[in-house]
């Protein structure tokens, strides 16, 4: 018989209740997203499930919210989906270009140094976003700084360094010393070592962290929910703006697109990372 | 005879409090196979990444060709060197591992691609030069890492214990490989092992390490028979060492039998000495014997002994016959004048 | 000196960016506690610790014990999911099956938190898919109310928790080698005796770990109580951002979000010190 922390056969009671307490665990996980997905296809105009008939209306909703620039709102969707885009594009770039460099030194610097940057950095993580949220808009208000998009990618860029720093990080683990000093023995000055052997190997890990980023700050709520303003809105807050007093079908169509590029996206970091390093 | 191509003067290296090497002095000749032996912890990893450029010695001087290059950029030495772990690129193929050298250097692609032909050629294994370096075996991407350093003619061929990480065949092989390379290209070279086979197949000077001192540095075999103390006669080739004294003719007393080898100090003084398993020969007796056998075995060409002889276990090798001594048979030992070494307690 | 190590001046300029990257988290970090401190409501004048005295009433207590009791539930449900699902994730065979579960764990700790509470909503509402499948099979007559209570908010904070608690149980199960599981069986202890004597505690630091994230995350969470418990659930989060609007009182506000703060990171630092002292000890 195979022993496995999973038995494949001859489990009994245990198997049935890990089995069991996993498939919960699923559902818990997977039915808010699948009942979006099916409601977005209702017919109705009422949230009742299951929805009696099936249509593509909500879907033809969304593109004529994206076709018609709709003065009536605030702000219109485009203009929220361009700034979270926007957002996440800076957010992306330049907290992966600023890790990067820290990871290769920390990587190469000493043990202890290491551990606490690491600690540094993971803050961000575990601080309350509610707290950052009210942070970072009193110290706009206050400061009455003119910010423009910075006043959401600021606050963006700091939550996602700790995944992204933990992917830069497990992408150096695996690069030995050595290679660069081979580099450099064949002649390759040490920034060039760098260049050449490091950057190419730390790829994965790179582009892992940012699509991370890219997700993260895309996604994001809570800080948002405080910084944005009448000019510089992302989608999420479109879209709580528009469901604060009852759910509109034609955001789940919405959601269902956006669902679809995570989706796509964690895929696409698994892959990435395939083996190598943990997801976060 | 033959011209110095690298110094080392003087060089001292610490790390903190922990001095890893004291004082070296080494002259290196041109075109020379230097193995810097061992056992791990002596600081030859430390020397030879000195010469490298990758540490910073705390005293002392390089020179190469009598110009000081102590101070010197390691990528600006122009050094090949084969690392420990091989450092082979993995996201380049093997051509483009051995011609990064020469990318660095702005050689044409026609020159790179003729110079790792005709590496690969060397190396006898000319068709895998489009292939990644993971799907080498061992020995393959051994060569593959030699042949880069070797590509950019290199001033000092530098190796870090480089076939430890093979099994003792191939191993074996690449050792002879290695040699025939390196008189070929006739490049003046630096090992580092820790293994004394492998040293002593290899080198034409040998470098003996001890805390972070030069213990001896000779050709092997003068190391071999003339060890200047009991830690190089140990390491090398393993000896008995012994206890002596230094009788009242001025010859060597060895367990109690006079050796008739003349020595040097006042007698009566304590010494020991160093004699090496098949220095030793031994001889059946009825009684009064010197020492009665504890351990015997056959390896097929020779024979293996072990002695007890005054409290001490001696290591006796001699040719297999079948009058040798058994287990439990008391034995006389004589020892071969001519290659005891004798140093001062 | 090494030339491949870096020298301090070096470390300096490759950290630097970042330092910068995370300065404005800092400063914000800094700034709560100033503001908490501050004499004015409005503005930070002079330095009281009257904010704190004022957050001593029945309706912050309540609002904190709500807080540890949803957070403390949520992190023992998850727990109780997050190990088989670990089990489950690291013996999966097929890589198809192994993404397709990886996707759907990961997805809600990624995913919009809108979304995620439109599909608890849909879910758990009067006419939700829950109780007309419940009504359908004839267990309940009148519609059970699941939203904008307790109940809701803690199933979204359990299902946006979850992949917090599965990913590091994850990478230690995978370090566990199968040989220590079949010296086990082979001695004759069966599936139930090696999960208590075997895999679960050379799981503890994991455990540990992961339920002191879980827990930290869902005592702060802010939008899923927002969305899912309407003004009914006053977690914390929901709290403090009252006290900022409608009533501007900055400080009060800056006052308890140092409570909730203090209060995670005394959850992580204890269950740090618990990892360590439980590792010295099997480790002796």
């Amino acid at each position: 018989m195979r022993v496995g922390l999973l038995p494949t056969d001859r489990g009994g009671s245990y198997r049935f209740v890990i089995v069991l307490l996993a498939i919960l665990g699923i559902l818990v996980s997977a039915l808010p997203v699948v009942v979006v997905t099916i409601m977005s296809f209702s017919a109705a105009e009422t949230s009742g499930f299951p929805p009696d008939s099936y249509s593509l209306r909500w879907y033809g909703e969304v593109a004529r919210l994206f076709t018609n620039e709709d003065s009536s709102s605030a702000q219109s969707v485009v203009d929220s989906m361009v700034t979270s885009l926007v957002v996440a594009l800076i957010v992306m770039v330049v907290a992966t270009g600023v890790c990067i460099p820290l990871a290769y030194a920390l990587a190469r610097g000493q043990r202890r140094v290491r551990e606490g940057m690491e600690l540094l950095f993971t803050l961000p993580l575990v601080f309350p976003l509610v707290m950052l949220g009210i942070a970072f808009l009193l110290i706009a208000e206050s400061l009455a700084l003119e910010l423009g998009i910075w006043r959401i990618v600021i606050p963006h860029i700091a939550l996602v360094l700790p995944f992204v720093l933990r992917n830069c990080l497990s992408a150096m683990n695996g690069i030995s010393v050595e290679l660069e000093e081979a580099a450099i023995s064949l002649g390759a000055s040490p920034m060039r070592a760098i260049w050449d052997v490091v950057i190419p190997l730390m790829k994965a890990g790179i582009l892992a962290g940012l699509i991370f980023a890219l997700i993260i700050s895309f996604n994001e709520f809570t800080i948002t929910f405080f910084m944005y303003t009448i000019d510089v809105s992302t989608l999420p807050i479109w879209m709580y703006s528009r469901t604060v007093s009852s759910l509109d079908p034609s955001t789940l169509a919405l959601s269902v697109f956006i669902i679809a590029a995570d989706v796509l996206l964690i895929v696409l970091v698994d892959k990435l990372i395939a083996g190598k390093g943990n997801l976060f | 005879m033959s011209e110095t191509h690298l110094t080392i003067e003087g060089v001292s290296k610490s790390f903190g409090d922990v001095r890893a090497l004291s004082n070296i002095d080494l002259k290196v000749d041109r075109g020379a196979f230097v193995c810097l032996l061992g056992p791990s912890g002596c600081g030859k990893t430390t020397l030879l990444r000195i010469i490298a450029g990758f540490e910073q010695a705390t005293s002392g001087k390089l020179l190469l060709d009598g110009a000081d290059i102590t101070d010197l950029a390691p990528h600006k030495r122009g050094f090949g060197m084969v690392f420990q772990s091989l450092a082979l690129f993995p996201h380049m193929s093997v051509a483009e591992n051995i011609a990064y050298g020469l990318k660095l250097r702005k050689a044409s692609r026609v020159e790179q691609k003729d110079r790792v032909e005709e590496l690969l050629n060397v190396i006898e294994l000319p068709h895998i030069a489009d292939r990644p370096v993971s799907a080498l075996s061992g020995g393959q991407r051994q060569r593959v890492a030699i042949a880069r350093a070797l590509a950019i003619q290199p001033k000092l061929f530098l190796l870090d214990e480089p076939l430890s990480a093979l099994d003792a065949k191939l191993r074996d092989n690449m050792q002879i490989e290695l040699r025939r390379l390196q008189q070929s290209f006739g490049v003046t070279t630096v090992l580092v092992t820790h293994d004394q086979t492998e040293a002593m197949m290899l080198a034409d000077e040998l470098v003996v390490l001890s805390d972070g001192v030069i213990q001896q540095a000779a050709p092997p075999s003068q190391v071999y028979q003339s060890p200047v103390n009991p830690f190089v006669a140990d390491f090398i080739g393993s000896a008995n060492i012994l206890p002596a004294v230094s009788t009242s003719q001025s010859t060597l007393g060895l367990l109690g039998v006079d050796t008739g080898v003349s020595v040097e100090h006042a007698p009566g003084s304590t010494l020991q000495a160093a004699v090496r398993s098949e220095a030793i020969s031994l001889r059946k007796v009825e009684s009064g014997g010197t020492g009665i056998v504890s351990f015997a075995r056959d390896l097929g060409p020779v024979t293996e002994w072990l002695v007890q002889a005054e409290g001490h276990e001696i290591r006796v090798r001699g040719a297999s016959s079948a009058v040798s001594p058994t287990v439990g048979d008391q034995v006389s030992l004589q020892f071969d004048q001519d290659r005891i070494s004798v140093f001062a307690s | 000196m090494s030339t491949t190590t870096l020298s301090k001046g070096q470390a300096l300029a490759f950290a630097a960016p970042a330092f910068i990257a995370i300065l404005p988290f800092l400063a914000a970090c800094v700034y709560i506690l100033r503001f908490s401190l501050s004499a004015e409501q409005g503005v930070i004048e002079g330095f009281s610790i009257r904010a704190y005295q004022d957050l001593m009433t029945p309706f912050f207590g309540r609002s904190v014990w709500l807080t540890l009791k949803l957070a403390f539930i949520a992190t023992v449900v998850v727990m109780f999911m997050a190990v088989p699902l670990a089990f489950l994730l690291t013996s999966l065979r097929g890589s198809f099956a192994r993404r397709l579960l990886t996707v759907t764990i990961l997805l809600p700790l990624i995913l919009n938190l809108l979304v995620q509470a439109y599909g608890w909503i849909l879910l758990l509402g009067p006419s939700g898919a829950l109780n007309t499948v419940l009504k359908s099979l004839g267990l309940i007559e009148r519609p059970l109310f699941l939203l904008f209570n307790e109940t809701g908010v803690l199933l979204g904070l359990i299902q946006t928790s979850l992949p917090l608690a599965v990913f590091p149980i994850v990478s230690a199960v995978r370090g566990i080698s199968n040989e220590h599981l079949e010296v086990a069986s082979s001695l004759g202890a069966s599936n139930w005796r090696i999960l208590r004597d075997v895999s679960l505690p050379l799981l503890r630091p994991a455990l540990v770990g992961a339920a002191s994230i879980v827990f930290a995350f869902n005592a702060s969470a802010f939008a899923i109580p927002l969305l899912l418990g309407g003004r009914r659930v006053q977690m914390m989060g929901v709290a403090i951002r009252d006290m900022i609007s409608p009533l501007f009182n900055w400080s009060g506000a800056a006052a308890a979000g140092m409570i909730l703060i203090l209060l995670t990171l005394f959850v992580l630092v204890v269950s740090a010190w618990l990892v360590r002292v439980t590792t010295v000890k099997t480790k002796g």
